[in-house]
């Protein structure tokens, strides 16, 4: 009994061993991440999952850019929110070089390692403060530079095109969009991140400034080896700046592979819809056909079967009664019963 | 037949500053024609005065906004009104929701949140039209939802339990419930995802249709403006810089300006690489001198540094402010 025990608890142990020595290889490990929102009391309540069941995984030493597209309320912040640390996972886990989020010690290299840019760079900063202030405290708080301070400053905001005199004692609302998110990225530089989390970087930024940040995520990711995280709804340019995408639909992931693929030639009805209605800037490709609009989100997300039965033009009867597994199709995970 | 002629607009907000006053520029001197029936587009970066256009020429003219000189005239079944000629809100407010009627951005701050649908919908009609019967009006609101493909029980909801993309549709549907005859639509789709969009884009189409009114279509979004219009104004710091029929803007733009837009966009199944726009909008409160667009232009030269070139006619409907075009006409 006890050797039987001991055999076992070796074998565990190996096991682990195997576990951590695959997970070493992986920048950042994604798996089953589920986070559960209550809503209401008492009789009112009711639970919506916002991530569901969302695996994926970042390689390290090969660095890529990452994008999670899908609509407003598929879940794609929230997932950047538990990355970040801004939310606890309800179940699942979140590994970071082969160690999980949750168990870390010491956060501040996790913090240093993984960096944000945030959505809206008009609210990122504090208007009353300069806007170097926010480069100079970065390099504080994380112990940077020991001798010249500046040298750094000067380096990162360098990599983003700007100077530090362009920058020097200003105030947010003296820069353009443009210029203060490559600043926020100039910040997130700082501390030589290996991952930057980018939350709809570019929807506030004017069309004909967009494509220098887009621009700029290729850079560093060709350049400085950053891999970046890319969280959007604007699929063209997330077809423009990514290497694999993974497509949220009400909480998950509907299918993942790399762009050229995905977007190439969809496979799942709602990606293929997705792409039908990306706007094409020429007025000979109008939208022909009408689509059916969707219902209310809580009434989705509710929904047993496959989240988009109720607005698929190729719903079978099986879709509304069981949820579609995972198949493995052309190099991609597709979430559909149409591939089984 | 022209339904709205506006003619040298000139909208600045003024404020003072040490004794000093300062001029925001925002809409400076423009000019354009919508006829009936159409959708007109106006297209720009954001701060280059669109919203400023609309909100001049539907009549909402509050300090710091004051209209410098200009002019404004609609044609409602063959009777001119001049809207800046109304000197009482009162007045303008009667036109405003029955003749001319707005779509505004960003439906969160919209709707009122404390207050259900419903509310909403009863403040507009009864503004307008005196409504006894309450069966009347349930009707009236029931027909004009079920034309748009929304369900009644929206009606009892507050807006925060609403999605975006339904806020939206139902902002919609609140602008155009008396029927107007010519509806502004101010960054309707801009924050909403693509599918929400398309759909956005649909309804305001079946509107179009059904109510035979006309549109002018307020985004920095090119895609949607190939999708939806008929004729498209490009403005760049406060002045339209060319304007022509969809087709001719997306496939033979003449201004830099508007061939720099274009050239940005990314398209799918295409990666090659896209420039965007050396240097920034230019504030507009000192504008720069001559053409505006002069320190961004790879095609500048000394005259247009100088001298501010006139929206000139270079084909059928097409319109350019470009020293450029002048040489070629």
């Amino acid at each position: 009994m006890k050797i039987n025990q001991k055999n076992s608890q070796s074998k565990q142990v190996k096991l682990n061993q195997v576990g951590v020595e695959q997970a070493s290889s992986q920048l950042l490990t994604v798996d089953d991440l589920t986070k559960v929102f209550i809503k209401g009391q008492g009789f009112t309540k009711s639970t919506i999952a916002a991530v569901n069941k969302v695996s994926f995984s970042l390689k390290l030493n090969q660095p890529e850019i990452f994008t999670l597209a899908g609509e407003s309320g598929s879940g794609k912040s929230t997932v950047a929110k538990l990355i970040l640390g801004f939310e606890v996972p309800t179940s699942g886990s979140i590994s970071y070089k082969g160690d999980k989020i949750a168990k870390l010690k010491g956060k501040k290299e996790f913090m240093r390692d993984v960096q944000p840019v945030f959505q809206n760079p008009f609210e990122t900063f504090n208007p009353l403060k300069k806007i170097d202030s926010y480069l100079y405290e970065t390099e504080k708080n994380f112990k940077m530079a020991e001798t010249d301070q500046d040298q750094l400053v000067e380096k990162s905001l360098e990599l983003v095109g700007l100077s530090t005199a362009e920058i020097k004692d200003k105030y947010p609302s003296e820069m353009s969009g443009g210029q203060l998110q490559r600043t926020s990225i100039a910040r997130a530089l700082i501390t030589n991140p290996s991952l930057l989390i980018t939350d709809e970087p570019v929807s506030m930024i004017d069309a004909s400034l967009r494509m220098s940040v887009i621009n700029l995520f290729k850079k560093l990711k060709e350049e400085q080896g950053v891999s970046i995280i890319y969280i959007t709804h604007d699929l063209a340019t997330a077809y423009y700046v990514s290497d694999r995408i993974a497509i949220m639909l009400r909480g998950q992931v509907v299918e993942m592979g790399s762009v050229e693929k995905v977007l190439g030639n969809p496979l799942h009805p709602y990606t293929q819809l997705l792409k039908a209605s990306i706007p094409v800037p020429n007025p000979a490709n109008k939208w022909a056909s009408d689509i059916a609009l969707s219902d209310l989100e809580t009434k989705e997300y509710s929904r047993s079967g496959c989240k988009f039965s109720g607005r698929c033009p190729k719903v079978q009867a099986i879709c509304k009664e069981c949820e579609p597994e995972n198949y493995r199709i052309e190099d991609r995970d597709v979430k559909c019963h149409l591939y089984k | 037949m022209s339904i709205l002629e506006v003619k040298e607009l000139k909208a600045y907000y003024s404020t003072e500053k040490y004794g000093h006053i300062y001029r925001v520029r925002a809409v400076d001197g423009v000019s354009f024609q919508v006829h009936k029936n159409e959708i007109y587009g106006i297209a720009g970066e954001s701060g280059c005065g669109k919203s400023t256009l609309l909100k001049a020429v539907s009549g909402l003219i509050k300090p710091p906004l004051e209209i410098l000189e200009g002019e404004v005239a609609y044609n409602f079944d063959d009777k001119i009104l001049d809207i800046l000629a109304l000197k009482e809100d009162k007045q303008r407010r009667q036109v405003r929701g029955v003749r001319i009627s707005h779509i505004p951005q960003g439906s969160m701050s919209v709707l009122n949140p404390v207050r259900r649908i419903k509310k909403s919908f009863e403040d507009i009609v009864d503004a307008h039209q005196k409504i006894k019967d309450r069966t009347c009006f349930d009707k009236m609101v029931k027909t004009h939802l079920e034309a748009l493909g929304l369900d009644w029980s929206v009606m009892h909801a507050f807006p925060h339990q609403l999605s975006g993309g339904m806020r939206q549709r139902i902002t919609i549907a609140l602008a155009t419930i008396l029927k107007p005859d010519i509806i502004f639509a101010d960054e309707p789709t801009t924050a909403l995802d693509v599918i929400v969009q398309r759909g956005v884009v649909q309804l305001i189409k079946q509107i179009k249709k059904e109510q035979q009114n006309t549109l002018i279509m307020v985004t920095h979004d090119l895609a949607i403006h190939a999708n939806l219009c008929d004729r498209l104004a490009i403005m760049y710091a406060g002045k339209i810089v060319e304007e022509a029929d969809v087709d001719i803007i997306f496939n033979q733009p003449k201004h830099p300006y508007t061939l720099m837009l274009l050239k940005s966009l990314p398209t799918i199944g295409d990666k090659s690489i896209r420039a965007s726009a050396p240097g920034a909008p230019p504030s507009l409160i000192h504008v720069p001198s001559g053409c505006r667009f002069h320190p961004r232009c790879p095609e500048a030269t000394e005259r247009c540094r100088k001298e501010t070139p006139e929206l000139i006619q270079v084909g059928e409907g097409h319109r350019v402010a470009c020293f450029l075009e002048e040489g070629s006409k």
